[in-house]
């Protein structure tokens, strides 16, 4: 539903709204402008609202110091492989559970609700004893193999509606053409649903990015540990350098800015799918 | 053709299944297996001495019998329930007000009501070395307190105001994520039930009563319940932004658990508190399905 206002009522109500983003977006404001800080004005006894004296000191530091690159580099792998598992199992039987009506759906369903829900701390220590088992601490896969448990329920859930929409007579067409139903999917429905992919792209690459607690129980070495596992590390190393643990930070939440700005109705509609779905 | 049918059918099931279980199988591995090894372990006494050795028994209920016997986890149970009730009451108040005020349109509304998501999508890492900062004693909280004359608190390293920071950093985070779910059930609502509602000369604290709370209801429900399972399971917060002190003080049964298993190795005590934060989530997950049950009949 949509409520239309009078022209006078419109323009105050987007002034509200300007202001209730500047407060409610202030703390990233502060954690960008307090990256670009010299050393004297991060930490002097007077608390300033912006840079007096713009600097991107803070920023090379982080961006010269090899530990920070190979960290930010196990993000992007984090974030990819995650993304790469949940598209490998999630689409696929997003697809299944859309397109075809077979005894044992509910089940199915049902489980990759519940298992939407759990969380980490349940399987994180069995995970890291069975990881221990099988040598799988201290390999890239180890936690994107975890955090994936949970982005494929949430891909399924996301893109089931999105499968069940296409047209019938559009497979039909292609399995009429002497399509197998494996080319079917992917010539026909993956490019049907393309929307919905995006959204489970975008939404399991953050999954990957933001994943701390996994990537820093199974990644033993800090060389192994993405940005996230390796806050305190950093934290202790520049100690009250605020500066630099805001560029860090910054760098961190640069990411989800730019998805956000390029991306932004693919991850709003998948959200709200995703979490209020049956 | 007739004959033909059965084996259709049964291609078809093929397919199916083709598509479904290397998923089903996989969240099987990931998590069902992991999930009962889990209850097992919390039954046992492994720790890091007979890990290697496999020489780990069963105990029975010991471990949980000793959780309820620690004040310290009592402490920590509270806590959890103090944090997700307050997070919840306070991030659906703001979320359903800017849910309410986003829906209408205005220049604007709809980028800003996608700006105010980022809070929600950013690493919750980040969230808590923000609150770190921001809660310092002469930090920005504290400083902007000054200016109205207010003598702020020491947040983080006083026991009567470390969690209130905590809860307050979340809300930041779960308001987002209410506006979203609430908008998105304002929505269905069809504005001819409004219409005719204004005709009848029905104010707008009427309208919201009478008919917007009760259409949202489900929505509500659902909301809240959702709400309570991802917040009672807090960890990376607290993890940066206190580690739980000072003096447990906001520890949570995330924390808890990860601390005995991985700065004591102490992975039965782990599991144990896991199993107590998993039946929490599993009583409510019922009676949430028993409420929908209900309100279906």
């Amino acid at each position: 539903m949509e409520l239309s206002l009078p022209r006078r009522k419109q323009i105050l109500y987007a002034v509200i709204a300007v202001l209730i983003a500047i407060v409610f977006l202030f703390p990233i404001y502060w954690l960008v402008q307090l990256s670009f800080k010299p050393d004297m004005e991060a930490f002097g006894k007077v608390l300033t609202y912006y840079p007096h004296t713009f600097t991107f000191g803070p920023w090379q530091e982080n961006l010269n110091d090899p530990v920070f690159i190979t960290s930010l580099k196990n993000s992007f792998i984090n974030a990819f492989l995650t993304m790469g598992i949940t598209l490998l199992l999630g689409v696929p039987a997003a697809y299944g559970m859309g397109r075809y009506k077979v005894r044992g759906i509910s089940l199915f369903l049902l489980t990759f609700l519940v298992s939407q829900m759990l969380p980490a701390s349940l399987t994180l220590t069995p995970l890291y004893l069975i990881f221990s088992n099988v040598g799988l601490l201290g390999n890239h896969f180890a936690s994107p193999i975890a955090i994936a448990a949970s982005s494929i329920p949430f891909a399924i859930i996301t893109l089931r509606p999105f499968f069940r929409s296409v047209p019938v007579t559009l497979d039909e067409a292609a399995r009429l053409d002497g399509c197998g139903p494996v080319r079917a999917f992917f010539y026909v429905m993956i490019p049907a649903v393309k929307t919905g992919i995006i959204t489970i792209v975008v939404i399991s690459f953050l999954n990957g990015w933001n994943d701390l607690v996994y990537s820093m129980t199974f990644n033993v070495g800090a060389d192994m540990r993405p940005l996230t596992a390796n806050i305190y590390k950093f934290q202790s190393a520049y100690g009250t350098k605020w500066n630099c643990i805001m560029a860090y930070g910054t760098i961190l939440v640069l990411p989800v800015i730019l998805l956000f700005i390029f991306m932004q109705k693919y991850i709003v509609g998948g959200l709200t799918a995703g979490a209020v779905k049956e | 053709m007739q004959r033909r049918k059965p084996s259709v059918e049964a291609q078809r099931r093929k397919e199916a299944y083709f598509f479904i279980l290397p998923a089903f199988i996989y969240i099987l591995l990931v998590m069902g297996y992991p999930m009962v090894y889990n209850a097992v372990l919390s039954l046992k006494d492994m720790n890091v001495k007979n890990l290697k050795s496999g020489a780990s028994v069963f105990i029975g209920l010991k471990n949980y019998a000793d959780l309820f016997a620690n004040e310290t986890f009592l402490l920590v149970l509270k806590n959890t329930f103090v944090f997700t009730v307050s997070c919840l009451i306070f991030q659906f108040i703001i979320g359903f007000a800017f849910a309410l005020f986003f829906r209408q349109k205005f220049p604007l509304s709809g980028v800003i009501r996608g700006m105010i998501l980022i809070s929600y999508m950013m690493p919750m890492a980040v969230t808590g070395l923000l609150g770190k900062n921001i809660f310092m004693n002469d930090g920005l909280i504290n400083d902007l307190l000054k200016h109205l004359g207010i003598i702020g608190p020491e947040w983080l390293t006083n026991t009567t105001y470390s969690l209130r920071a905590v809860i307050i950093m979340n809300c930041w985070v779960g308001i987002p994520f209410n506006m979203l779910l609430l908008i998105s059930g304002l929505t269905s609502i069809s504005s001819d039930v409004y219409e005719s509602a204004m005709i009848d000369g029905a104010n707008w604290i009427q309208r919201f009563c009478r008919i917007t709370l009760p259409l949202m209801k489900s929505s509500i429900f659902a909301v809240l319940m959702l709400g309570f399972i991802y917040t009672f399971r807090a960890f990376d917060l607290m993890y940066i932004m206190t580690k739980g002190g000072p003096l447990n003080s906001t520890d949570v049964l995330g924390t808890y658990s990860y601390m005995f298993s991985f700065t004591q190795f102490q992975f039965s005590k782990g599991s144990a508190v896991a199993m107590v934060l998993f039946g929490c989530l599993f009583v409510v997950g019922m009676f949430y399905l028993h409420l929908l049950r209900k309100e279906e009949e």
